[in-house]
């Protein structure tokens, strides 16, 4: 069984990076990484061998989904998914040409995406989750994850084509 | 008998694997027949290619020394305990200035090097390093900003 610090040192780039494409800002990434490693530490006595990064990303989803429905009930918060919170303020034709890559725009489009969609695709498209798994993690059948993993991909395809990315 | 038709969610399936034989024979056959799936297949191949191309994140210079340090003092709570806000140590504020500290003094800590020491040695230290590893533990034990004061230390390698 690995100690909370080896998942940290050996994990740690996974983990932060689900964390990111979930909250699309660094700030918000560190909370989630900050809680889901607390959770870790206080879930490894019961931890049971098998894909410990499956493990991970279904801590750090529901990490995020915890905190998601919090602001939720507190709508003075903001929701990571509400696009104004997660963009960059509006910014002129010339600066965006300058500014943009293509990895930012994917990440804007990703994090503008209703988080009921943005879930699943980043556990099936970063974190590389099957289908069964993502199902465990949300608590939905795995219908609903095939329609939401592909309604996701056709709502980012759309929002890059309205970005001018594609 | 009827036989079943797959809907357009099962393209996505299809690209991930995640159809039995039955399904991915349907799937292809609906593809070669329409136009209509293959323009959808196109696109959501591309939006798939293009999140799975996103590279992976580096969390910010020394989160991780930041965290070892705050969790290592939290006691370990049986699982399914009961918690509470308070309960998380280290908060977002706290973390996120000695984190931002943290990287700014390594950032500067390397640029000091890189022009106080243009080729004059062989031998060139890891400052950022040394600097980096100082203050984060520095950091993670007192107050943020006031214990990060040894980051003077690049000053004292000019010859």
């Amino acid at each position: 069984m690995p100690t909370w610090e080896e998942v940290a040192r050996d994990h740690g780039r996974f983990l932060y990076t689900v964390a990111f494409r979930l909250t699309g800002n660094d700030d918000d990434a560190q909370d989630l990484v900050q809680e889901a490693l607390l959770r870790v530490r206080w879930g490894l006595a019961s931890y049971q061998p098998g894909s410990l990064e499956g493990w991970l990303a279904k801590i750090v989803t529901n990490v995020f989904l915890d905190e998601v429905r919090r602001r939720r009930r507190r709508p003075s918060d903001a929701l990571p998914d509400e696009p104004e919170q997660v963009l960059p303020p509006s910014r002129g034709a010339d600066e965006d040409a300058a500014r943009a890559t293509l990895s930012d725009e994917v990440q804007a489009a990703l994090a503008d995406l209703p988080v009921e969609f943005r879930v699943p695709v980043v556990l099936c498209d970063v974190a590389d989750r099957s289908y069964e798994e993502i199902a465990a993690v949300l608590g939905v059948p795995i219908g609903t994850v095939r329609s939401r993993i592909h309604r996701g991909r056709r709502r980012l395809r759309a929002a890059l084509v309205e970005r001018g990315v594609r | 008998m009827t036989e079943d038709v797959p809907g357009q969610d099962a393209i996505s399936a299809y690209l991930d694997g995640e159809l039995d034989d039955r399904e991915r024979d349907a799937v292809a056959a609906r593809l070669a027949a329409t136009a209509e799936w293959r323009a959808v297949m196109a696109e959501v191949r591309e939006a798939r290619a293009l999140v799975r191309a996103l590279p992976a994140r580096d969390a910010p210079p020394g989160l991780w020394r930041f965290l070892e340090g705050t969790l290592a003092s939290t006691p370990v709570q049986p699982v399914g305990a009961a918690r509470t806000s308070a309960a998380r140590p280290g908060g977002s504020r706290a973390r996120r200035g000695a984190v931002r500290t943290v990287a700014a003094v390594a950032v500067a800590a390397a640029i000091g090097a890189f022009v106080l020491l243009p080729g004059r040695s062989s031998t060139r230290p890891p400052v950022a390093t040394f600097v980096e590893t100082h203050a984060a533990r520095s950091s993670v034990s007192e107050e943020p900003v006031s214990q990060l004061a040894p980051v003077a230390v690049p000053v004292r390698l000019r010859r």
